[in-house]
């Protein structure tokens, strides 16, 4: 059954996830063609002295990327199902609903980490070739927390999406659009090196709220 | 199940609640810290000077509650107004019985300032050793730079990103030969060409033992400074002053702040009361005849006058500012460059 609910969920999204691959790499690609235009043009001096002294990283763009790729996939994977209301079938297969609706998180986190991991990939595959173990560090780890903001963004919209009214999806996606902001309090690099831990079980909290929303849609809450 | 979940959520609703609420409450009901006059100590007469704006006007004052003059008022800290005191002829031929010129002003004045979130930020680990004796006048960035690792320094060349042996083994060499023992505890430094003239780097090593290191001519510099019998540093601030009379500012585990003389490399403990690098901002505007440190922290301005001379205490003064802002959970400080739960 959990094979025929991640064929459905990837029936779904397939065309977006590979969209947002492409994104995701095309990005993080770009990116590392900006900081190779940069070392052949200003040499590999100018690279290392201004990440040393002026806290510059060259991936800046990368920023809300991850966060709008887990958003995205959301509300592909969720809206449609939900508009056309097929998402009650999904919820009457010879499973409990609670695992179903686990299943296509499950599934779209895993999507996700397909979509990021590449890029990550790509960035650090170039940059320790070119850049010391310290330098190559401090870019790759100022990214994590944007990648860990895409699977909190996904699995918050998730939450979001799921909910049956209006009134509690406004109050919801104010406290997700809080929670999301503490990925993106601090602008220096390197800066949630010492957090990173309790940002990942923070993300991982998110995972069940959804299950408050499908506890309210099974029981029929309407506007 | 759900029950738990309820909990999670109703935890992360309380989170936010004691993140976001006192912040609004803070941001529109409370106004900051009171603010305090622009202070400084006079030597002239031996008292701290006070410039206040209230109403749109200015008041000068001495703590006495003597009243001044905008032109008296820059009598009395000639060497902070020496430029506009030159541009009106009014410049004294003496000050506090000593005969000095604008140059020699120029050239002993310094502002320092220490911050908790200079300290408390995410280092990268690669540091530059610049020439300090090229024979030019500017001062020129080198093309590799270092890491202190377990056992050594190791120099990289930014062009090839390989480690050059020779030069790293010969850096090693002469700080093992001094005594110095890897790994270093801490490292001060001011690798910018931007400025006058390079004192490389103040470091501690694993014993806490403090050194000073340098390059000079291609070739290391490695000099062990004693400490007097107990000191034991923390925090270290190279100064590079124009002055040339100092070499570095430490603060040592007890919050006691030394200063490293040059070129005899004394280490002469200032009569400032214990501070906390990690909490409370330093500024320091020095003259040949005395320095002024403000040291602020969240509820006061302390003000505290120092002799240029030996650093004893001359003076202080506080100022209370008590803030009323509410606490609550917060992730980042001005005191750090991290995000963590506070």
């Amino acid at each position: 059954m959990f094979r025929a609910i991640f064929y459905k969920e990837r029936v779904k999204t397939i065309w977006y996830a590979l969209l947002a691959l492409i994104v995701s790499v095309g990005f993080a690609g770009y990116m590392m063609l900006r900081v190779s235009r940069a070392l052949s043009l200003q040499g590999p001096e100018h690279i290392w002295i201004v990440m040393l002294q002026r806290d510059v990283i060259f991936v800046d763009m990368l920023k809300f990327v991850p966060m709008i790729i887990g958003l995205g996939f959301a509300i592909v994977q969720f809206v449609p199902e939900l508009q056309r209301k097929s998402f009650k079938l999904t919820l009457h297969l010879p499973i409990r609903a609670s695992h179903a609706v686990g299943a296509m998180l499950l599934y779209g986190v895993v999507a996700l980490l397909v979509i990021f991991l590449p890029a990550l990939a790509l960035m650090w595959g170039y940059l320790q070739s070119v850049l010391p173990t310290e330098l190559w560090q401090h870019i790759i780890f100022t990214t994590i927390p944007w990648y860990m903001a895409g699977l909190a963004a996904y699995l918050l919209t998730a939450w979001v999406a799921m909910e049956p009214t209006w009134r509690m999806r406004i109050v919801d996606g104010v406290i997700a659009l809080l929670l999301i902001r503490i990925y993106f309090l601090s602008a220096t690099p390197e800066s949630y090196n010492g957090f990173l831990p309790e940002l990942a079980i923070l993300t991982a909290l998110f995972a069940p709220l959804s299950l408050i929303s499908l506890t309210r849609f099974r029981d029929g809450r309407q506007d | 199940m759900l029950r738990i979940i309820k909990i999670i959520f109703w935890a992360l609703v309380a989170m936010l609640a004691l993140w976001e609420l006192p912040w609004c409450y803070n941001f529109f009901f409370t106004g900051g810290s009171p603010s305090v006059p622009f202070t400084l100590y006079s030597s002239v007469v031996g008292e701290f000077a006070m410039l206040d704006h209230n109403d749109k006007k200015f008041s000068y004052s001495d703590r006495t509650g003597r009243e001044y003059t905008e032109e008296q008022f820059d009598s009395i800290l000639p060497m902070f107004y020496y430029h506009q005191l030159v541009t009106d002829g009014r410049f004294p031929e003496t000050i506090c019985g000593v005969s000095v010129t604008p140059r020699q002003i120029q050239i002993s004045n310094f502002n320092y300032r220490i911050e908790p979130a200079e300290l408390n930020k995410p280092q990268i680990g690669l540091y530059q050793m610049l020439e300090t004796m090229s024979g030019r006048v500017d001062l020129v960035l080198p093309d590799d730079v270092f890491r202190l690792t377990d056992t050594g320094i190791e120099f990289i060349d930014m062009a090839t990103n390989s480690v050059n042996e020779k030069k790293s083994k010969a850096f090693t060499d002469m700080m093992l030969s001094k005594g110095f023992r890897f790994p270093a505890h801490r490292i001060a430094g001011n690798p910018t060409d931007r400025k006058e003239y390079d004192e490389g780097y103040v470091m501690l090593d694993a014993d806490r033992k403090l050194f000073h290191v340098k390059m000079t001519k291609g070739r290391p510099y490695c000099r062990a400074i004693e400490l007097p019998e107990g000191m034991t540093p923390e925090y270290l601030y190279i100064t590079e002053f124009t002055a040339r009379t100092m070499l570095a500012f430490v603060i040592d585990t007890e919050g006691g702040f030394w200063v490293v003389n040059r070129p005899s490399y004394d280490v002469v403990k200032t009569g400032l009361p214990a501070i906390d690098p990690n909490e409370e901002t330093l500024l320091i505007m020095g003259n040949m005849f005395d320095w002024t440190v403000t040291v602020r922290d969240d509820v006061s301005r302390r003000y505290y006058a120092l002799s240029a001379s030996d650093y004893s205490l001359l003076d202080s003064l506080i100022y209370d500012t008590p803030s009323d802002a509410i606490k609550g959970l917060d992730f980042t400080s001005h005191k750090d460059k991290f995000v963590r739960f506070r």
